[in-house]
């Protein structure tokens, strides 16, 4: 009993050597990546099984398992920390990603299933995902592609980017900009401390939009036809609209309201001291580079 | 900003209101952009709270938060069921409350389970008995509290910072002095225009920001250790 499970635990385990892998998957198993540095790379095919090819130094071994429906594959160092190893993994596109890393920068590429991914110094560059999109990485930037789902994409020293994507979506940083173009957002969640918020997208009745700032400019496309209550607040800054629209409501302290179409969707704009800009749709970034 | 409507806004949220009176109130809403404000900004303490990510406590920080806060009761916090904590809860939110409501939400996101409205409870996860945390009337206990975490935190990042390297350190305190250098703006603010709603809740939201970067941070130690 021993033995087998010792086997099917190590399909590979490969040290101080190139290796080249190809371990089963069976449907619903899960992909989980440990990476302490290097690149990591996913992309997929048809077949139901993993292909790990990657090259090892002395110091470094990359091991390989499919283990109670969790295919693992994992960096490890011979004495202490592993080295930076490169990972190009090849996987079905239905199989879920879990990834943490640390001085790992990721790039996956067709799948159509949940991802989770966490990295430390790294970027984080996704083309698809379905159902929960998590990414994160505290240093790179992150940059997200034709997702649908329930999408958080968070940084906090680089940009976020969202293009081509639909569902619930909740995007953070801190010291960068936020750039949702192309996106169909049930409802959007989109907020930086210090950089620029745009989100060009319809925008749908009943939804909940979002976009705060504190330096930074807000950038609003509004689709003709849209039915929103806006809500704009700044404290040092402008507000400015490429179309007319009729406040109802001003308040003390630069904040204001107006009603489009029924009013349906919420939208809320802040920017303590950017300016807020609603355009329409394709005109925003002309619009931006106007200033 | 505060007008006989205010107080009534959670009720609103909770569907407590008799017909007649929820009839009145939306009509009030209507014409009072204010009250419309902070109901937003109530549904959006809602919202956060139903979408918090039930994160593992770096350390037990809950028993000095609480201390600080004076929400401790006797004998200490403890799990209760959850049957007995979905008790409909009403709130009492006001400005400058919600700011202290959503410091708390966030304070107690980390290790303890708030159930700050009925709707927010998932199944399989047992709340810590912290009315206080939300019990906004007393703003000064929840600003301890705040300024309590914090202070845990950056001594769980001060302590640990050799576990990281030093490149992700000088990032997060870069960026923890970027959003200090929010919050002071913010404060500045809602000191020249105290009933400002939106100043208001964008301080409370900055704060936010710095405790979920020092809890991130450490994260990250715990995971280097």
């Amino acid at each position: 009993m021993l033995l087998t499970l010792t086997s099917a635990a190590l399909a590979a385990l490969a040290l101080g050597q190139d290796i080249d892998t190809t371990v089963q998957a069976a449907r619903g198993d899960r992909l989980d990546i440990s990476s302490y540095g290097g690149d990591v790379s996913i992309q997929t095919w048809s077949r139901n099984a993993v292909r790990v090819v990657a090259s090892t130094s002395s110091r470094g071994r990359v091991e390989v398992s499919n283990v109670g429906a969790v295919v693992t594959v994992r960096t490890e160092g011979r004495r202490g920390p592993p080295p930076h190893i490169d990972l190009e993994i090849t996987a079905p596109a239905w199989m879920r990603l879990d990834l943490s890393g640390v001085y790992t920068d990721v790039k996956v590429a067709g799948l159509q299933s949940p991802i989770s991914i966490e990295t430390v110094q790294g970027d984080v560059d996704v083309s698809g995902g379905q159902g929960n999109v998590s990414l994160q990485s505290v240093e790179g930037s992150v940059t997200l592609r034709n997702a649908k789902g329930r999408i958080e994409a968070h940084s906090v020293n680089q940009d976020v980017s969202v293009s081509d994507a639909s569902g619930e979506i909740n995007v953070e940083t801190v010291n960068g900009e936020i750039s949702l173009k192309h996106v169909d957002a049930t409802s959007l969640e989109a907020s930086s401390v210090n950089g620029d918020v745009r989100y060009d997208g319809p925008i749908h009745d009943g939804g909940r939009y979002s976009l705060t700032t504190h330096n930074g400019d807000i950038g609003l496309a509004v689709p003709a036809g849209t039915n929103a209550s806006v809500s704009v607040s700044t404290f040092n800054g402008e507000f400015k609209s490429d179309f007319e629209v009729s406040v109802t409501q001003t308040h003390k302290g630069r904040r204001l309201s107006f009603t489009l179409g029924s009013g349906s969707a919420q939208v809320t704009l802040e920017s303590f001291q950017g300016t807020i800009h609603l355009a329409r749709p394709g005109k925003l970034e002309e619009g931006e580079d106007e200033r | 900003m505060s007008d006989q409507w205010t107080d009534r806004l959670s009720e609103y949220l909770d569907g407590e209101l008799a017909p007649s009176v929820r009839a009145e109130l939306e009509q009030h809403l209507l014409q009072c952009a204010e009250c419309e404000a902070t109901l937003a900004d109530i549904r959006r303490v809602v919202g956060r709270a139903g979408s918090l990510a039930d994160r593992a406590p770096v350390g037990d920080l809950w028993p000095g938060i609480a201390q600080a806060i004076g929400a401790t009761p006797p004998g200490g916090t403890k799990a209760v069921p959850i049957a007995s904590a979905r008790r409909p809860r009403r709130w009492s939110f006001s400005l400058p409350q919600l700011a202290a409501a959503s410091i708390g939400l966030i304070l107690a996101s980390g290790g303890t389970v708030l159930l700050l409205h009925p709707g927010a409870a998932r199944p399989g996860v047992a709340p810590v008995q912290s009315p206080s945390v939300i019990n906004v009337g007393v703003e000064p206990r929840a600003a301890r509290g705040y300024d309590a975490a914090v202070a845990d935190l950056e001594r769980v990042l001060t302590e640990g910072r050799g576990r990281l390297d030093t490149t992700t350190v000088k990032v997060i305190e870069r960026n923890l002095a970027t959003i200090d250098s929010a919050i002071v703006e913010a404060e500045r603010a809602v000191e020249s225009d105290s009933a400002n709603v939106y100043l208001n809740s964008h301080l409370a939201a900055t704060m936010r920001r710095k405790l979920e970067l020092l809890r991130q941070a450490a994260a990250l130690i715990s995971a280097a250790s």
